[in-house]
Protein backbone atom coordinates (compact mmCIF):
# COMPACT_ATOMS: atom_id res chain seq x y z
CA UNK A 1 0.00 0.00 0.00
CA UNK A 2 1.70 3.52 -0.62
CA UNK A 3 0.46 6.69 0.40
CA UNK A 4 0.55 10.82 -0.09
CA UNK A 5 0.50 11.42 3.46
CA UNK A 6 3.93 12.80 3.36
CA UNK A 7 3.04 15.31 0.21
CA UNK A 8 -0.36 16.16 1.61
CA UNK A 9 1.77 17.21 4.48
CA UNK A 10 3.82 18.68 3.23
CA UNK A 11 1.25 21.30 1.37
CA UNK A 12 -0.20 21.78 4.29
CA UNK A 13 3.24 22.60 5.75
CA UNK A 14 2.48 20.12 9.13
CA UNK A 15 4.75 18.21 11.00
CA UNK A 16 4.09 14.76 11.81
CA UNK A 17 3.05 15.76 15.70
CA UNK A 18 0.35 18.27 13.83
CA UNK A 19 -1.34 15.50 11.73
CA UNK A 20 -1.71 13.68 14.49
CA UNK A 21 -2.98 15.76 16.51
CA UNK A 22 -5.68 16.27 13.87
CA UNK A 23 -6.65 13.18 13.40
CA UNK A 24 -6.23 11.55 16.93
CA UNK A 25 -3.13 9.08 16.77
CA UNK A 26 0.74 9.21 18.20
CA UNK A 27 3.01 10.71 16.31
CA UNK A 28 4.64 7.32 16.62
CA UNK A 29 1.37 5.60 15.02
CA UNK A 30 1.52 8.63 12.44
CA UNK A 31 5.38 7.56 11.21
CA UNK A 32 4.25 4.03 11.02
CA UNK A 33 1.33 4.53 8.84
CA UNK A 34 3.58 7.15 6.46
CA UNK A 35 5.82 4.46 5.98
CA UNK A 36 3.78 2.24 5.16
CA UNK A 37 3.97 -0.50 8.09
CA UNK A 38 0.55 0.21 9.53
CA UNK A 39 -2.44 0.41 7.27
CA UNK A 40 -5.37 2.45 8.55
CA UNK A 41 -8.86 1.64 9.39
CA UNK A 42 -11.32 3.25 7.71
CA UNK A 43 -12.12 5.64 10.15
CA UNK A 44 -8.67 6.75 10.21
CA UNK A 45 -8.04 6.66 6.64
CA UNK A 46 -11.12 9.31 5.79
CA UNK A 47 -10.60 11.08 8.85
CA UNK A 48 -6.73 11.93 7.08
CA UNK A 49 -8.76 12.51 3.73
CA UNK A 50 -10.89 14.80 5.34
CA UNK A 51 -8.38 17.15 6.96
CA UNK A 52 -5.96 17.22 3.74
CA UNK A 53 -9.62 18.26 2.06
CA UNK A 54 -9.00 14.76 -0.29
CA UNK A 55 -10.37 11.70 -0.99
CA UNK A 56 -8.90 8.23 0.61
CA UNK A 57 -8.30 6.97 -2.95
CA UNK A 58 -6.33 9.91 -3.80
CA UNK A 59 -4.43 9.23 -0.44
CA UNK A 60 -3.77 5.71 -0.48
CA UNK A 61 -3.43 3.48 -3.78
CA UNK A 62 -2.67 -0.56 -4.12
CA UNK A 63 1.11 -1.46 -5.06
CA UNK A 64 0.97 -2.72 -8.81
CA UNK A 65 1.66 -6.61 -6.73
CA UNK A 66 -1.32 -6.00 -4.60
CA UNK A 67 -3.38 -5.65 -7.93
CA UNK B 1 -8.24 12.81 24.50
CA UNK B 2 -4.73 12.96 24.34
CA UNK B 3 -4.33 13.83 28.56
CA UNK B 4 -7.10 10.86 28.89
CA UNK B 5 -4.40 8.80 27.33
CA UNK B 6 -1.68 9.18 29.10
CA UNK B 7 -4.02 8.98 32.29
CA UNK B 8 -5.25 5.66 31.18
CA UNK B 9 -1.71 4.47 30.22
CA UNK B 10 -0.35 5.71 33.33
CA UNK B 11 -2.88 4.35 35.48
CA UNK B 12 -2.10 1.27 33.98
CA UNK B 13 1.48 1.45 34.40
CA UNK B 14 0.96 2.20 38.50
CA UNK B 15 -1.41 -0.73 38.83
CA UNK B 16 1.12 -2.78 36.83
CA UNK B 17 3.86 -1.78 39.48
CA UNK B 18 1.61 -2.16 42.78
CA UNK B 19 0.84 -5.80 41.48
CA UNK B 20 4.60 -6.73 41.58
CA UNK B 21 5.11 -4.53 44.48
CA UNK B 22 2.30 -6.94 46.06
CA UNK B 23 3.16 -10.51 44.36
CA UNK B 24 7.35 -10.59 44.82
CA UNK B 25 6.49 -10.23 48.93
CA UNK B 26 3.63 -12.87 48.58
CA UNK B 27 5.92 -15.20 47.56
CA UNK B 28 8.82 -14.86 49.16
CA UNK B 29 6.43 -14.77 52.44
CA UNK B 30 4.78 -18.60 51.54
CA UNK B 31 8.41 -19.79 50.67
CA UNK B 32 10.19 -18.66 53.81
CA UNK B 33 7.12 -18.93 56.37
CA UNK B 34 4.61 -20.82 57.79
CA UNK B 35 1.32 -19.73 57.76
CA UNK B 36 -1.60 -21.33 58.99
CA UNK B 37 -4.13 -21.95 55.96
CA UNK B 38 -6.70 -19.29 56.81
CA UNK B 39 -3.72 -16.61 57.02
CA UNK B 40 -1.77 -18.35 53.18
CA UNK B 41 -5.63 -17.54 51.89
CA UNK B 42 -5.77 -13.86 52.55
CA UNK B 43 -1.89 -13.87 51.85
CA UNK B 44 -2.92 -15.21 48.44
CA UNK B 45 -5.91 -13.39 47.28
CA UNK B 46 -3.89 -9.85 47.84
CA UNK B 47 -1.91 -10.30 44.25
CA UNK B 48 -4.80 -11.98 42.92
CA UNK B 49 -6.87 -8.66 43.49
CA UNK B 50 -4.11 -6.07 42.26
CA UNK B 51 -3.46 -8.31 39.19
CA UNK B 52 -7.35 -8.23 38.81
CA UNK B 53 -7.30 -4.10 39.02
CA UNK B 54 -4.25 -4.18 36.81
CA UNK B 55 -6.26 -6.06 33.97
CA UNK B 56 -9.22 -4.04 34.58
CA UNK B 57 -6.81 -0.89 34.25
CA UNK B 58 -5.17 -2.85 31.01
CA UNK B 59 -8.22 -3.10 29.21
CA UNK B 60 -9.15 0.47 30.02
CA UNK B 61 -6.15 2.06 28.49
CA UNK B 62 -6.65 -0.29 25.59
CA UNK B 63 -9.98 0.99 24.65
CA UNK B 64 -7.86 4.73 24.65
CA UNK B 65 -4.93 4.19 22.55
CA UNK B 66 -4.77 4.68 19.34
CA UNK B 67 -5.14 1.81 16.45
CA UNK B 68 -1.51 1.66 16.17
CA UNK B 69 -0.45 1.10 19.87
CA UNK B 70 -3.63 -1.55 20.05
CA UNK B 71 -2.18 -3.54 17.41
CA UNK B 72 1.16 -3.34 18.88
CA UNK B 73 -0.54 -4.45 22.11
CA UNK B 74 -3.00 -6.83 20.30
CA UNK B 75 0.19 -8.94 18.74
CA UNK B 76 2.10 -8.77 21.99
CA UNK B 77 -0.47 -10.27 23.72
CA UNK B 78 -1.30 -12.97 20.83
CA UNK B 79 2.88 -13.80 20.78
CA UNK B 80 2.63 -14.13 24.47
CA UNK B 81 -0.72 -16.45 25.01
CA UNK B 82 0.81 -18.62 22.03
CA UNK B 83 4.53 -19.17 22.97
CA UNK B 84 3.08 -19.65 26.89
CA UNK B 85 0.54 -22.48 25.16
CA UNK B 86 3.27 -24.21 23.85
CA UNK B 87 5.40 -24.13 26.54
CA UNK B 88 2.75 -26.04 28.58
CA UNK B 89 2.24 -28.42 25.89
CA UNK B 90 5.84 -29.17 25.88
CA UNK B 91 5.84 -29.41 29.71
CA UNK B 92 2.74 -31.78 29.56
CA UNK B 93 4.29 -34.14 27.04
CA UNK B 94 7.71 -33.92 28.76
CA UNK B 95 5.86 -34.92 32.00
CA UNK B 96 3.99 -38.03 30.30
CA UNK B 97 7.55 -39.15 29.91
CA UNK B 98 8.82 -38.62 33.32
CA UNK B 99 10.95 -35.59 32.53
CA UNK B 100 10.44 -32.62 34.78
CA UNK B 101 12.29 -29.53 35.93
CA UNK B 102 10.14 -27.96 38.62
CA UNK B 103 13.00 -25.47 39.00
CA UNK B 104 12.86 -23.63 36.00
CA UNK B 105 9.51 -24.69 35.44
CA UNK B 106 7.13 -24.60 38.08
CA UNK B 107 4.16 -22.98 38.47
CA UNK B 108 5.58 -19.71 39.59
CA UNK B 109 8.31 -19.88 37.13
CA UNK B 110 5.69 -20.38 34.47
CA UNK B 111 4.11 -16.81 35.50
CA UNK B 112 7.59 -15.55 34.86
CA UNK B 113 7.94 -17.23 31.01
CA UNK B 114 4.52 -15.86 30.46
CA UNK B 115 5.50 -12.08 31.14
CA UNK B 116 9.11 -12.61 29.08
CA UNK B 117 6.98 -14.13 26.23
CA UNK B 118 4.71 -10.99 26.32
CA UNK B 119 7.88 -9.15 26.18
CA UNK B 120 8.95 -10.42 23.79
CA UNK B 121 6.17 -10.32 21.42
CA UNK B 122 5.81 -6.79 22.38
CA UNK B 123 9.49 -6.56 21.29
CA UNK B 124 9.19 -8.33 17.94
CA UNK B 125 5.57 -6.13 16.98
CA UNK B 126 7.21 -2.43 17.92
CA UNK B 127 9.80 -3.71 15.60
CA UNK B 128 7.40 -4.11 12.83
CA UNK B 129 6.02 -1.37 13.26
CA UNK B 130 8.46 0.92 14.25
CA UNK B 131 6.51 2.90 17.30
Amino acid sequence: MKNTIKVERAKKNWTQADLAKHIGVSRQGLNSIETGKFIPSTVLALRMAKVFDTTVEALFQLDDTEG
Amino acid sequence: MEQSVKIANRNSIISALIYGATYVPTVWLLKHHVFGKPVSIIIVIVPVITFSIYIFKYIKSFAVMDEVKQRVQLEAVVIGFALTVLLLMILFLLSMCGISNPRWFGYGELVGWCWLFYFVGWGISVKKYGV
